[in-house]
């Protein structure tokens, strides 16, 4: 019923590059979730979400970047999440979490 | 759409599966009434983030919650209704912090908690630009 959340991982050598596109809401959170803490505990080197595809994403969505964000600094790492739509923009400013996470 | 408030209603099962069927009913009501393609995203995502909650708290006694739109000229008023009395009050300031953010943010009056018999109550109204 959802609008399917799909993941396509790159190396970049000295990153990861997770790109995401659809739809991020409760049904398929648990898929983001599991995706990508197993990228931040399972690579050494930073990591860059590339949104330019993402359609939608809601709390539960941004409460998962959040634990992967603890994750990745846990871990030494950053994390940069890049191409987001303007929608989706606007959640992370609303909720001030433009300022939590390096924003491209 | 006429002066008359009319009424749309939706029945949904307690699974995240059919919360995109929510945002799919509002995005084509708010459209139908003229809201901006940036308000109606902002309308899905606050009634979605309810949807959610209701989902995530579920319910051994009801078979499901009701979303009804109210459609006026202007306004769009939105209510969830559940039979189980224990739906009340679902959003915790302290658990749903986000969430709550987001939907105050979006929507311009919203009711998370209340003695009535709706669990939540929200409303959005179209501005005109003159």
């Amino acid at each position: 019923m959802s609008d399917d959340l799909r993941f396509r991982q790159e190396d970049l050598g000295d990153s990861v590059k997770l790109s995401l596109s659809g739809e991020v809401d409760i049904y398929t959170s648990q898929e983001l979730k599991e995706n990508l803490y197993n990228i931040v505990d399972a690579n050494k080197t930073d990591l860059i979400i590339d949104c330019r595809e993402l359609n939608y994403i809601d709390s539960t969505g941004l409460g998962i970047f959040v634990g992967a964000l603890k994750k990745a600094k846990e871990h030494d790492k950053k994390m940069v999440i890049t191409g987001l739509k303007d929608n989706i923009k606007k959640l992370f400013i609303i909720t001030g979490l433009d300022k939590v996470f390096t924003i491209e | 759409m006429g002066t008359e408030c009319d009424r749309i209603e939706i029945t949904l099962p307690f699974k995240a599966d059919y919360v995109s069927l929510a945002r799919l009913a509002v995005s084509g009501i708010c459209s139908r009434m003229g809201f901006d393609i940036e308000t109606i995203e902002d309308i899905k995502v606050a009634i979605s983030e309810v949807c959610s909650k209701i989902v995530s708290v579920g319910s051994e006694t009801a078979h499901g919650y009701t979303i009804v739109y109210d459609v006026a000229e202007s306004v769009l008023n939105v209510k969830y209704f559940c039979d189980d009395p224990s739906i009340k009050c679902i959003f915790s300031a302290e658990r749903d912090g986000l969430a709550i953010h987001i939907i105050n943010a979006l929507m311009d009056r919203v009711e998370l908690c209340n003695e009535a018999n709706y669990i939540v109550s929200m409303s959005k109204t179209l501005e005109v630009v003159k």
